[in-house]
């Protein structure tokens, strides 16, 4: 790892301050606010929702994602972002509860200063689990990259992002509290958050490299999903301060 | 086996051992609450719970509740309403057809009421509702795969209450808060509310309260007092009460 601090005064392996505010929005079925310091994305849910005949499916409910950009059209870049997003709430949402109603997912960048996908998977993340359709876990993305120098470096800006030899957005599930026995020799399963959801790369980087990216970006992601089940905790607590208990 | 060890605030004292660790924690998608190896008897699970495979596992965030003998479920507070038998709504008369209302219930799908399920209807005699009216009704039929079934009559037959609502104002709330309007004892700010206006008030269980007063003045000090109490101690809702009625007085 390099000795050089990087420009905001980090180290490589520090994440940005997070902060992530739940149900803002009046009209949405359920909505969320995550911000990584400068990075902020804003996630609204509607559904379930009946949706017109031809888009119907008996089996499953059908999830849409809509990217807005700060400024300008949507364009492919958009496309391909929507396109990620969906197949990564593809893991987790189970669609099968729901059948013949759609679901939409839109999302709204504030301000990007580089993670802007990793921002917004978590953002829509917490709104999901806002709206309060079942999920099967949560996921948990962080940014992560390799300079010029050769430096691995976890949660980059968007300086750092254009300067860097390649950067890799990583989503892993993450670690639910567990109440299962765990059974000594036969389990051959290893704990959930060795998994992988989604990864997305831009630029080139050895095999080497980018395992380490993921053994970084792994271990980040444990801090990712603490932070966001105490922010769900403390927004359970809120709400229910009506009755008495 | 891994256990919360962020569990602070102590259990309450049941009595029995607790079927898990995690009753009365607040829970998130994915947590495992028990694993299915280490219990005997058969378990009734609620919303926001499924089996998977050898495990109960979380589908939605809230607080884990156990009723004895055998009910587990998680409550959590959304706008969007799941329909579950025997649930009091509050619906939206949408379209009207020859055998059926079709009414908005804020589920994924909207709701079928016969046109025959109220007290003395018979096909000579069927209630005058027109689009856009307001019911007052229950689910008798919900599952995933249909419209849910509504009907404004109590098992017996007898109206009791269900049926149309006249006049009056609805306003959306929270599931959550729904529940805490018509929870026993009575929700404290409808208990200060009460104390000083009178006022008529239906609660529907899909997050539609409807109010009814004698002035608009009334209705809407009681709407705006509802909506407020959402995230209040009880404590801060009577002081929130007093508050509002002050300035009309």
């Amino acid at each position: 790892m390099g000795s050089a601090a990087r420009r905001d005064g980090r180290t490589a392996i520090q994440l940005r301050p997070l902060a992530c505010t739940r149900g803002l929005l009046n009209r949405a079925h359920g909505s969320a606010r995550w911000s990584q310091e400068n990075t902020c994305v804003l996630a609204a849910v509607y559904g379930p929702k009946s949706i017109s005949g031809r888009r119907e499916n008996p089996e499953r409910a059908t999830i849409e994602v809509i990217w807005k950009p700060k400024s300008g059209m949507t364009g492919n870049k958009e496309k391909e972002a929507e396109l990620v997003l969906r197949r990564s709430l593809d893991y987790i949402i189970i669609a099968t509860l729901h059948p013949n109603t759609g679901m939409s997912i839109i999302v709204q960048v504030i301000s990007d200063d580089g993670a802007l996908l990793a921002c917004a998977i978590n953002a829509t993340t917490a709104a999901l689990v806002d709206t309060g359709i079942p999920l099967s876990g949560l996921i948990a993305a962080v940014s992560c990259g390799i300079n010029k120098e050769g430096d691995l470096l976890l949660d980059l800006t968007k300086s750092e992002e254009q300067e860097a030899q390649a950067h890799v957005c990583l989503v892993f599930p993450n670690r639910p509290l567990s109440m299962k026995v765990e059974t000594s020799i036969k389990s051959d399963d290893e704990p959930v958050e060795h998994g992988l959801v989604t990864s997305v790369t831009c630029g080139a980087m050895s095999v080497d490299d980018y395992l380490s990216c993921l053994d970084l970006g792994r271990a980040a992601s444990l801090k990712i999903s603490e932070f966001s089940r105490t922010s769900l905790e403390q927004s359970q607590r809120a709400v229910e301060l009506v009755t008495p208990t | 086996m891994e256990v919360d060890e962020k569990q602070q605030t102590p259990l309450p004292f049941t009595g029995e051992a607790q079927l898990s660790p995690l009753v009365s924690q607040i829970v998130a998608p994915g947590d495992i609450v028990l694993d299915l190896t280490t219990v005997s008897k058969t378990l009734r699970l609620g919303s926001g719970l499924r089996q998977d495979g050898g495990s109960i596992t979380v589908m939605k965030a809230g607080r884990l509740r156990y009723s004895k003998p055998n009910k587990l479920w998680v409550e959590g507070s959304q706008r969007r309403y799941i329909p579950n038998i025997e649930d009091v709504v509050i619906g939206i008369v949408v379209d009207r057809r020859f055998e059926n209302f079709t009414i908005d219930i804020n589920a994924p799908t909207y709701g079928i009421l016969p046109v025959l399920a109220f007290e003395g209807a018979t096909r000579r005699n069927i209630p005058n509702i027109q689009v856009g009216a307001a019911i007052y009704t229950r689910v008798v039929k919900a599952h995933r795969d249909i419209n849910p079934e509504l009907c404004c009559t109590d098992a017996s037959g007898k109206s009791s209450g269900y049926g149309p609502l006249k006049g009056g104002y609805i306003f959306d709330c929270s599931t959550g808060l729904a529940r805490a309007l018509l929870s026993r004892p009575t929700c404290p700010v409808l208990e200060a509310l009460g104390k000083s206006l009178s006022f008529e008030i239906a609660v529907g269980l899909n997050g539609k309260v409807w109010v009814n007063g004698s002035t608009p003045e009334t209705i809407i000090l009681v709407s705006n007092a509802i909506t407020n109490a959402e995230f209040l101690t009880p404590a801060q809702q009577h002081i929130m009460v007093q508050k509002l009625l002050q300035n009309i007085q």
